[in-house]
């Protein structure tokens, strides 16, 4: 491990209201992959703004040493110009324009103000090269690519800024296996050229893999030392990560299975966008009362079209036979789904599954405001308000009242009302879809006890989660998905995390009975 | 220089005074009524012949025909659509409905005819575009607005329609005697008074708080407004027959958008459509009604100008998009949907209208009158934006 080539110092950053890092002290060396974990608001997002100017001086505190130089950057272009860069979660590439145009975006090779282009396309292929990537052209538009290939794009764009303090921010929150695979390749080429890394992550088994050292923050403050990954286990990193030791993170409680409440036969649904492709091939399963069915598969394997199909949300591309409690159903909207007895909390809670910008109120009651209007559409606002008060005591939402607008919640809180909005359709089968994405470990435990408490109640539950540890922690019965095909069945007491994984990349076939 | 001014120690005092507060969020929350009863003043001041009954009875009679199609255009720009054709469908309802009194049809049925077959058929025909085949509104009711422009002028052969029937010109042209119009102003008072005191109790059984300024503050807008009008309408003729209907319509939309279901879809799918199609809210439906609403109250305010003109011409409306839309942008409604009220609307209505009435009494050119407006709306763009900013 190389020399020290990062230091952050007692940097303090606030908030109107809230300190978001209270003397953070970290140092990251040459050649190593250090981790930066955390729950989330936990501060890692804004240490790195911090780190790469977006944050500028002097609106924080605190000193930034880069190789032994105390550095404050007023903008990103300075922090640039100390070859520092910064992979977000969000990426920030155009989609419109092409590999080579994104790598040197305001930095073409001209020539009296006329852009060379074969000397940039040039220049592209070698960074491309340099990275052994095979399958991108410089030539390629961004949104032709996979997600993990347009984050090596982001890679390369860095490098061909003589970056040599990488930082990843949750960057394979969105990739397959074989990209993460790839992804690590590449990490390791750039630790043996020298390359500084930070890597923040959700994912504990991704830091066995990639990390050298972990550092943890909690509520803005890191927790311990820096700490070689070998010496320390995953139990210790949750524990300084919620300051608590987690030893039941899935409570799930075992009930008695019930009736066959929903079945779904031959579900196929076609591709929007390529003619004869299908995202779901032949999907026959049954959900039955009393009982957590889990889909699990990786990302692209046809999950959320699955569910999406069968709850109406994706007219004239799904079609199948959908039977509940024996009656065949007819869906063609969400409005029908909903109405015969079905509800879908969506995988992407803020871009379709909430309504930023209006109130908790709006939120909770727009799926079902024929239980709080008369026959003429009137809405009582008292009964409303009401209902939407009993639901809050009974899920415990947090929230300072019901006229506030749904972004002051935190992410758990924002689920919690979603999931209340669906009880009050009354359904007989809850679809859950990535229910914790995105939200802190505390609250994930309070989504798993509201599932216990929905079968409770006598709702069908079906969960889908990327999150291997989650689905079979709290599934009774598991389905796997590859390619649009179900591929397993299995039964939480036989699944292991190898052998859904088997099934979810391919390695392992599918039975013949299913 | 602005900041080093605010953080002047004296200043300070004085934006942290409780009663300093009390007003700062008063402007905030009626930004735009506060700039209306500005206008008004510096029109008073101006020209003496502003704040006669005479003259804002004219003024309201004017205001309320844009008003009546910013009503509906509020809807639109709710559930972030927009619709260009509304002032050429006015000129072909005006042209429509005088067309039909002279060929000899009884006036009540050609005017129920205008408003089905050029304010629902162009309502449908709109809505089905967009909510079929996802158009964007700005390019249908674009192409509408030459469309419908061209077959007023089409029908009328470039030529004014008078009219031969009397009572035409009643519709919108009559005034409320003036006890009857007194009585109803009292009316609405008591009304108010009563829907405050029942509102208040609903919030007390369900432990609502309530905030003691917000009261006062409503209370004493309605009081003051309520007042003008009597005294305005009263010293004057009535109320004319057009502020009537404006009022009903509005008093309807308003309601349907705070207490129904239907209000309440619009708000989500203008905040966020897709979140609000998978949470079963019918949006084809959905989309159709409000296109039509707006289609439909347009060819109103076309009938009762034409009523008011005793005839019509096909440019009648010429520009009337431009007036309504600005109408509900200066009331806060925000042009990608979600966000506004119809409150909010009929204060914009109103400083268009003052701005409008009060710049030609002072003689100021229509060339200049144009600039001025622009700068109004960007003026109502800017404030919203800074106000929202703010808390954020």
């Amino acid at each position: 491990m190389g020399e020290i080539v990062l230091e952050m110092k007692n940097i303090i950053k606030d908030f109107p209201g809230v300190r978001a890092l209270n003397h953070v002290n970290f140092e990251a060396r040459a050649g190593e992959v250090l981790a930066l974990v955390g729950e989330n608001g936990a501060g890692k997002s804004t240490l790195m703004k911090v780190l790469s100017g977006v944050w500028p001086y002097p609106t924080y505190q605190g000193d930034i040493f880069i190789r032994g130089e105390l550095k404050r950057f007023h903008n990103t272009k300075e922090a640039e110009e100390s070859r520092v860069a910064i992979i977000y979660q969000e990426l920030n590439l155009i989609p419109e324009l092409s590999v080579a145009e994104n790598i040197f975006l305001d930095r073409q090779f001209t020539k009296a103000g006329v852009i060379n282009w074969s000397k940039v396309n040039a220049e592209t292929q070698k960074l491309l090269d340099d990275l052994h990537l095979e399958g991108i052209k410089p030539t390629d538009q961004i949104k032709e690519l996979t997600v993990g290939k347009q984050q090596m794009v982001e890679i390369a764009k860095a490098l061909s800024l003589n970056a040599n303090i990488l930082v990843f921010d949750e960057p394979t929150s969105a990739l397959t296996d074989k990209e993460v695979e790839a992804l690590f390749t590449i990490i390791r080429k750039l630790k043996q050229q020298g390359v500084c890394m930070s890597y923040i992550s959700h994912k504990m088994e991704e830091l066995e893999q990639i990390a050298d050292r972990v550092i943890v923050l909690r509520d803005g403050q890191t927790i311990g030392e820096v700490t070689p990954i070998s010496e320390i286990t995953l139990e210790q990193i949750i524990s300084r990560m919620v300051g608590r030791d987690i030893k039941d993170m899935f409570p799930k409680k075992e009930f008695q299975r019930g009736e066959k409440v929903l079945e779904v036969k031959n579900f196929e649904v076609d591709h929007p966008l390529m003619p004869g492709e299908k995202k779901v091939k032949n999907a026959s399963f049954s959900a039955y009362k009393g009982e957590i069915l889990g889909i699990s598969g990786l990302m692209g394997s046809g999950r959320t079209e699955l569910v999406s199909g069968i709850f109406g949300a994706l007219p004239k591309l799904a079609r199948g036979e959908v039977i509940l409690k024996g009656k065949p159903l007819s869906i063609k909207t969400p409005q029908d789904a909903i109405e015969q007895g079905l509800g879908l909390v969506t995988e992407d809670r803020k871009r379709v599954g909430l309504i930023l910008g209006q109130s908790v109120l709006q939120n909770m009651t727009i799926s079902s405001l024929e239980t709080v209007a008369n026959q003429w559409g009137v809405i009582n606002k008292s009964k409303e308000r009401s209902l939407a008060n009993e639901y809050v005591s009974k899920l415990k939402i947090k929230t300072p009242g019901l006229d506030v607008t749904i972004d002051t919640l935190s992410g758990g809180n924002q689920q919690k009302v979603i999931v209340a909005k669906w009880l009050n359709t009354k359904p007989v089968v809850l679809i859950l879809d990535e229910p914790t994405r995105g939200i802190d470990v505390g609250a994930k435990v309070e989504i798993y006890n509201l599932l216990n408490q929905l079968i409770e109640e006598g709702v069908t539950v079906i969960i889908i989660s990327s999150e291997l540890p989650e689905v079979m922690g709290m599934s009774d019965r598991l389905l796997v998905m590859c390619e649009g095909e179900i591929v397993a069945e299995l039964s939480h007491k036989d699944a292991t995390k190898e052998m859904v994984m088997e099934y979810a990349t391919g390695s392992r076939k599918k039975e013949a009975s299913l | 220089m602005i900041k080093k001014v605010l953080q002047n120690e004296g200043i300070q005092k004085v934006l942290q005074n409780p009663n300093t507060q009390i007003v700062l969020k008063f402007l905030k929350a009626n930004g735009t009524l506060v700039a209306l009863v500005v206008l008004m003043l510096i029109f008073s001041f101006a020209d003496e012949s502003f704040f006669t009954p005479r003259n804002l009875t004219n003024l309201a009679r004017q205001a309320t025909i844009i008003g009546i199609i910013a009503v509906g255009m509020t809807m639109v720009i709710l559930i972030n659509g927009i619709d260009l054709g509304v002032g050429s469908i006015v000129g072909l309802a005006a042209i429509s409905v005088t067309m039909m009194m002279q060929s000899g049809i009884n006036m009540w049925l050609a005017v129920l005819l205008t408003l089905i077959l050029v304010g629902g058929g162009i309502g449908l025909w709109n809505g089905f575009w967009i909510a079929h085949y996802n158009i964007p509104p700005f390019i249908i009711t674009l192409a509408m607005m030459t469309i419908a422009r061209g077959m007023a002028l089409v029908f009328s052969k470039g030529g004014s329609i008078p009219v031969e029937e009397p009572q035409f010109r009643q519709i919108g042209g009559a005034f409320l005697p003036k006890t009857l119009s007194a009585v109803v102003i009292l009316a609405a008072l008591v009304f108010y008074f009563y829907s405050l005191y029942k509102s208040l109790q609903e919030k007390k059984k369900y432990g609502i708080e309530v905030q003691k300024q917000d009261i006062i503050t409503s209370a004493v807008i309605a009081v003051v407004g309520l007042g003008l009008a009597f005294w305005v309408f009263i010293s004057y003729r009535g109320i004319p027959s057009p502020v009537i209907i404006f009022v009903v319509i509005v008093f309807i939309s308003s309601f349907v958008l705070q207490n129904t279901k239907f209000g309440r879809r619009l708000y989500a799918m203008g905040g966020n459509e897709e979140a609000a199609r998978l949470s079963g809210i019918n949006i084809y439906q959905t989309k159709i009604i409000v296109f039509c609403v707006v289609t439909v109250l347009s060819a109103l305010a076309g009938i009762l100008l034409a009523s008011r003109l005793n005839g019509a011409s096909p440019n009648l409306g010429n520009m009337f998009e431009l007036f309504a839309i600005s109408a509900v942008i200066i009331g806060g409604t925000s042009f990608s949907g979600g966000i506004g009220t119809i409150t909010g609307t009929v204060v914009g209505v109103f400083i268009i209208g003052v701005l409008e009435n009060g710049m030609s009494l002072l003689g100021v050119p229509m060339q200049w009158q144009f600039i001025v407006r622009g700068f109004i709306i960007i003026l109502a763009v800017w404030f919203d934006v800074v106000t929202k900013k703010k808390k954020g």
